[in-house]
């Protein structure tokens, strides 16, 4: 049975499982960085995975559709930003606050535009880059599902992570964002703007959680469900945390909960054989994000001068 | 003649409720070292970081090489040649060396730091000046001497030709200092003007060339140190004659209260802070524990007032074993602590007074009883306390953090010594406290040791050690090194054991201090 | 340098005054914007707002909706105003709140035999108790190892509604199609106010209303006059400062954690005891988020938890008449709810509009 589960699917699909999150983690990560608190990946995520339908809904394209849905998650970063940073209201609260509203907004112009609740029409979806036919088993089976057999955003993702980690500590870029994080005010005296830096990284954050939803409503499921990201946007920053504040770091940990995720997928096949409700499956990555954190915890240290509000002078 | 490097003209900032600078003219010249010396909140930072550009002036202006300038911003102060080292570095720990010296100029190609060209910038500034360093070195690492030479080397890195230091020699080992000092006079020879931000009068009159003297925001006076001497110089800060030593009577040992046998704590790291310290404290006495930051005062306190782990060892108070013992048990069975950090430790801010001064003892009578508050008695003692330890508040039910620093250490001391402990713990008690202030708690620890109570004091001012102190205790990389009575020992002796007796003679029979490399004399 | 001059003491009703009017403002301008929204949307915002009036306060059943709404939501604002005054983010409020209501739908069945109201004073107890039970692993990690309670107890809501899913579709699912519970006996509910008070007009308001109401008095008292309270309060101001004083912070922390787990339990008991007697998958409508907004716009007092619930459950009540008659979605009512958090977080926008200077620290001269 143990070769029933373990199939190259399995890894294929925790891959795909794993990019929303690992997309959302290094937005976590890039924000973090310098030094502002990003709860709202999951609002981001929602809101770009339906904004993402709309724009393919009225132009028939889902690269557009793509577009829109990293802009739109831009634009809400942008309001994190704003109260965070200018305003400099509590950011964990600012976070939750633009949750709700990624909620209710979703649900309010899901009935304005699609004229009901509960979930869109299907449309047309991203596919997968590579098309290669070949032998569906042995080597050539295992090599081509876990590598090519990807949609865009997965490739996305997975170069983002790998340029990412690269750009944080080689770039004058990566080494000023490391900064902000650490000591803005040192950075402020050496002539760096704390401002414009801060809110770039919550924007870029914003983009990647926008592109996160995209791949939910784009490449997996191919339409928008009322609240389907689901806690991905928290799991997101458990696995940024267990990664260490680093791009590499937090696509490797959201891998771990992909294959969770691919797993407890898995498992329902075999429901009737392992007389384990499916719920319990379900709980999977819920339970491991706990399990993580309480190991990890001690251990990782966060940017030194995160959720702290900069004031100059 | 060149005109000055900098020129400040007229300088006057306002802060609610505060005139820092009241029309402050100074000039700094090439080639010389000038001390700006005053009182805590005499307005000497405040001018530097209007010079700095962190500040903007509301009045008058700033000329460097005889053009009229705005600076705004530090960028701005760096452009024309100005370079500040803060008292709290502006380095980010993480980062390596050069990461640090070179932030905010990076050499780059397209984006992507050159770090082969920044390593060798650096090597090239640090042979120049004689500041050696490791590029690689991660700063988190660097002990904080070789810190401040990372900020001095960032500051030479853009080209500045004015240096400010603020408090540099704060952290500093004796040692450490005549290091910076022979630097200094290295960058002086090169043309640089250097301005030392400081309160120490000894410093004043070894390095530099011309001393600035504030007080209240004005300049008071201008003088070279070799036409004056420290008491002068003291005058002219205070305005009026200071007392160097507070008159005390000699102290009456009586019962044992501490007893501290071969106690060994950890710090952050899991490195040994405190290795083997062994010392009593009897009733009447004041011993202070003397030393420069970060030779294990902070864990050995922690451990004492029960907010560390003791790894070996045993303390005992009044014979009660307190080795294990949690903080409140400690307060329980009579220890009061001052905390070096008042903001962050000593009180909670946002609370009123009555909520701080109840805080350790909030649920025992007559606070409390069964867990529940009684406010009448809470207000009562409240309002005797603020009362009795002079604190300066219009109500006891203002928010703790709209009072001075003075007043709220005063605060902190009620709460404390309202408890009427047998020990008292203090730490550097005395910290950013003005004139008037710092008396009031010299007066109340002595006190307290005059009543027959035992404290331990920690301080880093040699002058409040040698003032206060009946027993001097040396800590060191964590032991207690020399243990001297009240008035045995010079400053130039206790700073000697300070630094572990680093390399110099000390001249037995006079207590005068050899140098043995090129630098100042002490 | 001249001594810094202490903050003048306002007079107090003055003061208190100025506090209320910050969230008011707050409120007034997340209508204004909300009805903007509506207008880009092409619905009319006056006839929107007057259909939610209506629906909330247009005659004595509307009000008693409007009060059994939010019953459930001073509980959860109590629970993350609670939380919020020891430093801590309860945003789990959600799953305690679902244990809470499994927890009565189990006990209501199982303590069949017991006589009222003993068997009802069980059932509250029990439920939040198993509130406090579930925020204990969470409250722990946070201790101990300093775990981010948002995270946790965010998973922790996931975990419950899963397992609340599994219970109700299979262990303890009633007969017939529904995935639901057994009906509760109706000794094990909490009878409407109207069957108490006979001068009351009918509606649905029950009993929990008055419990919810007192338990935020006490709620208050704890924190004002224990000593518990004052520990609460003195480690989510300053830890540091709590700790040489004594304190234990993690002993605080996981009782202040678990104390609003408790309060949240209380929401979900109260919810199937009084509203549904019985547990179904979709039985919070997210009053464990809109208690985030409860709390905050109370300022995290709990006797302003009473009000500020109280307008919550109003618009949840006015929504169903606004949907019915202008034809709008009830979900603008979480954008309006996420705009009144924004507002009274970012307070400066108030004060501004009201002309208030905003009190910023003492500047450091030296």
């Amino acid at each position: 049975m143990l070769g029933d589960i373990l199939t190259p699917d399995l890894f294929a699909s925790a891959i795909r499982m794993a990019t929303p999150i690992a997309l959302a983690a290094i937005g976590g990560t890039i924000c973090e960085r310098s030094g502002v608190v990003n709860i709202a990946l999951e609002g981001m995520m929602l809101f770009g995975a339906f904004m993402a339908v709309v724009g393919t809904t009225f132009t028939g394209s889902p690269w557009i559709g793509l577009v829109v849905g990293v802009v739109s998650g831009m634009a809400l970063a942008a309001i994190h930003a704003f109260a965070s940073i200018t305003l400099r209201t509590d950011q964990v609260v600012s976070g939750t606050a633009i949750n709700i509203l990624a909620l209710g907004l979703t649900g309010f112009l899901m009935e304005v535009i699609f004229g009901r609740p509960g979930t869109t029409d299907p449309v047309p979806r991203l596919t997968p880059v590579f098309n290669f036919g070949g032998p569906t088993d042995g080597v050539w089976d295992w090599i081509n599902t876990i590598v090519f057999s990807y949609t865009p955003i997965v490739y996305m993702a997975i170069i983002i992570a790998v340029v990412g980690q690269w750009a944080l500590f080689r770039t004058r870029w990566g080494l000023r964002l490391r900064a902000l994080g650490e000591h803005p005010r040192a950075a402020d005296t050496v002539g760096i703007s704390v401002i414009r830096g801060r809110y770039s990284a919550v924007i870029v954050s914003g983009a990647l959680g926008g592109l996160a939803g995209a791949n939910l409503t784009l490449e997996q499921v191919g339409s928008f469900t009322e609240g389907m990201t689901n806690g991905r946007g928290f799991i997101a920053l458990a696995a940024n945390i267990f990664g260490r504040w680093t791009p590499a770091g937090s696509y490797l940990a959201s891998l771990l909960f992909g294959f969770a995720d691919a797993l407890q997928i898995k498992m329902q096949l075999f429901r009737d054989v392992v007389a384990i409700p499916s719920q319990f499956f379900l709980m999977l990555p819920y339970v491991l994000t706990v399990i993580v954190l309480a190991g990890v915890m001690g251990r990782a240290v966060a940017p030194a001068a995160i959720g702290k509000p900069y004031e100059k002078g | 003649m060149a005109p000055p490097l900098v020129e400040v003209r007229e300088v006057t900032k306002t802060f609610p409720g505060v005139l820092a600078n009241d029309r402050v003219s100074l000039s700094l010249n090439a080639g010389e070292i000038v001390a700006l010396l005053g009182e805590n909140g005499a307005g000497k930072s405040t001018l530097m970081n209007v010079v700095y550009g962190l500040l903007t002036a509301d009045k008058g202006e700033i000329r460097v090489e005889g053009e009229t300038v705005h600076i705004r911003s530090p960028r701005q102060a760096i452009d024309l040649g100005i370079g500040m080292v803060h008292q709290h570095f502006m380095l980010v720990e993480p980062l390596t060396v050069t990461e640090n010296i070179v932030l905010g100029i990076e050499p780059t190609h397209a984006g992507v730091i050159d770090f082969k060209k920044a390593r060798e910038d650096v090597r090239e500034i640090s042979r120049r000046y004689g500041l050696a360093v490791d590029p690689d070195a991660v700063v988190r690492d660097l002990p904080v001497g070789m810190q401040q030479r990372v900020e001095i080397l960032k500051a030479l890195y853009r080209g500045a030709r004015v240096l400010i230091l603020d408090e540099p020699t704060a952290v500093l080992t004796p040692q450490e200092v005549r290091e910076l000092f022979g630097v200094v006079r290295t960058l002086v020879d090169e043309g640089l003007s250097v301005v030392f931000i400081t309160h120490k009068l000894e410093e004043v009159m070894s390095v530099a060339d011309r001393v600035v003297v504030m007080r209240d925001g004005r300049v008071v006076g201008e003088i070279r140190p070799k036409d004056t001497d420290t008491a002068g110089l003291a005058r002219m800060m205070v305005g009026r004659d200071v007392v160097f030593r507070v008159e005390k009577t000699p102290s009456t040992c009586g019962d044992t209260i501490l007893e501290m046998t071969d106690i060994r704590v950890l710090d952050e790291r899991h490195l040994e802070a405190v290795k083997g310290v062994s010392f009593t404290v009897c009733a009447g006495e004041v011993v202070a524990l003397a030393g420069v930051s970060g030779n294990g005062q902070t864990e050995l306190i922690e451990a004492i007032t029960g907010l560390r782990k003791v790894e070996s060892g045993t303390m005992l108070l009044k014979g009660i074993d307190i080795t294990r013992s949690a903080a409140h048990e400690t307060i329980e069975a009579g220890l009061s602590h001052v905390p070096e950090d008042r903001h962050r430790r000593g009180l909670v801010l946002d609370f009123d007074l009555m909520e701080n001064v109840i805080l350790g003892d909030h649920r025992q009578a007559p606070f409390a009883k069964h867990g529940i508050l009684n406010f009448s008695a809470i207000t009562e003692v409240t309002r005797k306390r603020i009362e009795d330890y002079d604190v300066r508040t219009p109500s006891e039910r203002v928010h703790a953090g709209t009072l001075s620093g003075g007043n709220q250490q005063k605060l902190v001391l009620a709460r404390e010594l309202g408890r009427d402990p047998e020990l008292l713990v203090a730490a550097q008690p005395t910290r950013g406290l003005d004139v008037g202030a710092i008396e009031f708690v010299h007066k109340q620890i002595l006190a307290e040791r005059d009543r027959g109570k035992a404290v331990l004091l920690v301080s880093l001012e040699l002058e409040e050690v040698q003032s206060l102190a009946d027993r001097i205790l040396i800590i060191f990389e964590g032991k207690i090194v020399k243990e001297f009575m009240s008035g045995e020992a010079s400053d130039e002796e206790l700073g000697y054991f300070m630094t572990g007796g680093g390399g110099d003679k000390l001249n037995a029979g006079t207590g005068e201090v050899i140098v043995s490399d090129a630098g100042t004399d002490v | 340098m001249p001594e810094l001059t202490s903050e003048k003491h306002p007079g107090r009703v003055a003061a208190v005054l100025r506090e209320l009017l910050v969230p008011v403002v707050s409120v007034a301008i997340a209508v204004i914007i909300g009805s903007i929204i509506m207008l880009i949307a092409g619905f009319d915002p006056i006839a929107a707002y007057s259909a939610m009036l209506k629906g909330a306060f247009g005659g004595g059943r509307q009000i008693g909706e409007t009060l059994l709404r939010s019953t459930p939501l001073i509980f959860t604002g109590l629970a993350v105003a609670y939380g919020f005054r020891a430093g801590l983010f309860n945003i789990g409020a959600e799953g305690q709140l679902f244990m809470g209501g499994l927890s009565a739908a189990f006990l209501g069945i199982a303590l069949a035999g017991l006589p009222q109201p003993l068997n009802i004073v069980i059932m509250i107890v029990g439920g939040a108790a198993i509130g406090a039970a579930w925020a204990f692993i969470p409250a722990l990690l946070k201790a101990k190892v300093g775990a981010h309670e948002v995270i946790t107890t965010m998973m922790f809501s996931y975990i419950a509604r899963y397992l609340v899913s599994w219970l109700v579709t299979g262990p303890l699912k009633a007969e017939g199609q529904i995935p639901q519970t057994e009906r509760l006996p109706v000794e094990s509910t909490l009878p409407k106010l109207h069957e108490m008070f006979a001068f009351l007009v009918p509606s649905r308001v029950h009993l929990g209303f008055i419990v919810a109401v007192l338990i935020a008095m006490v709620v208050w008292w704890v924190l004002k006059y224990t000593a518990l309270g004052y520990e609460s309060r003195a480690v989510g101001l300053n830890p540091w400062a709590s700790e040489t004083g004594g304190i234990s912070v993690s002993a605080t922390t996981i009782k202040a954690l678990c104390i609003s787990g408790a309060l949240a339990g209380l929401a979900g008991v109260t919810e199937v005891m009084g509203v549904h007697f019985r547990l179904f998958d979709q039985f919070s409508a997210g009053f464990g988020f809109t208690g985030i907004a409860v709390a905050l716009l109370a300022k995290n007092n709990p006797i302003g938890v009473i009000p500020a619930a109280i307008l919550f459950g109003a618009l949840s009540a006015g929504g169903g008449t606004m949907q019915l008659e202008a034809d709008v979605p009830q979900k603008v009512i979480l954008i309006i709810q996420a705009l009144i958090i924004f507002l009274v977080a970012a307070e400066q926008i108030s004060r501004w509009i009201l002309g208030q200077t905003v009190r910023r620290g003492v500047e450091d001269a030296g």
